[in-house]
């Protein structure tokens, strides 16, 4: 194939894959009708729609917190800004999240990704337990939003950070879960 | 004491229904949690808890019925069941069942964190 062929076939994967693309703020309206289309798409398999459910609404309110890009909604308010998608593939769904961070940041939310893909259930269950009992609002520190999702997902954590300016990079969070 | 009724929805977020009764203790919580300011709606349930703690001083029955919880819920709902633990440790009369679904595997193991978590004899009950 040649490069354009390569790329029209990348489209149809991609277009044939994707049941949710998103990208702009991460304020309630967002939120709410990306949840109901979840519920929605998935209403044949309750099981997998609750823990799709379940995982989006923690990757969007980390974005919605964390994203080092933010936005004013319609009613003035700032959110943080970033893309998702939800695609499906044979055995599997996918969540991509990705958003801007603070190069400040980067450091302790690897460490959370990394310390989350090395725990087996009982010890990231153990993990969120001794999280809980933390206070919360510090980005990669109490927030248990992250080691959530690894137990609804069953699946470890893939993510990258790419460097972006002075400043910011972007960071990629992919989740996995599995139809059966 | 007036008893606490919150009425629920599942719109933009998800507001759990609340029937909290001052007379004779039983204190419900049902439907979904998902909300705009946890802790500002989570504090009017720990303030009246604790009035009735502090006033009433009879038994507690706290019943737990959500299908769906966030994050930042379960560190509310910890919260009072912590409060319900050291009201049970003072010599307050405390019961706590907690309706699941039986399909609904991690919340079982949510509710067993919590029991390790509190110390408190949490009641599972499937449906």
């Amino acid at each position: 194939m040649n490069t354009a062929e390569n790329a029209y076939q990348m489209y149809i994967d991609l277009i044939d894959s994707t049941i949710i693309s998103y990208n702009g703020p991460f304020d309630a309206q967002v939120l709410s009708v990306i949840a109901e289309n979840i519920e929605y798409s998935l209403s044949n398999n309750p099981r997998v729609s609750k823990k799709l459910f379940k995982i989006f609404i923690e990757l969007a309110q980390n974005i919605s917190y964390y994203s080092a890009e933010r936005q004013k909604n319609d009613e003035g308010n700032l959110y943080g800004v970033g893309i998702l998608m939800l695609r499906e593939f044979k055995d599997h769904y996918s969540f991509s999240t990705g958003n801007l961070i603070e190069k400040k940041h980067i450091l302790p939310v690897i460490q959370k990704c990394e310390t989350i893909n090395i725990l087996d259930r009982q010890k990231l269950r153990q993990y969120k337990r001794k999280l809980r009992n933390m206070p919360s609002g510090v980005p990669g520190g109490g927030n248990i939003g992250l080691v959530q999702v690894a137990l609804t997902a069953d699946y470890p954590l893939e993510y990258s950070v790419v460097p972006v300016d002075d400043e910011n990079s972007f960071y990629i969070l992919n989740v996995r879960v599995n139809k059966n | 004491m007036e008893n606490l009724e919150i009425e629920g929805s599942h719109k933009n977020f998800f507001i759990p229904t609340v029937s909290f009764n001052a007379k004779t203790g039983i204190c419900e919580i049902s439907g979904e949690s998902f909300l705009e300011d946890t802790v500002e709606f989570y504090k009017q349930i720990v303030e009246w808890l604790e009035r009735y703690i502090d006033e009433v001083k009879g038994p507690i029955a706290f019943i737990v019925k959500l299908s769906y919880f966030n994050t930042s819920t379960s560190r509310s709902l910890l919260d009072i069941l912590n409060l319900l633990k050291d009201y049970e440790d003072e010599g307050g009369e405390v019961v706590v069942n907690w309706h699941f679904d039986e399909n609904d595997v991690d919340m079982e193991e949510d509710i067993d964190d919590y029991i390790i978590d509190t110390g408190l004899d949490i009641n599972k009950i499937p449906y």
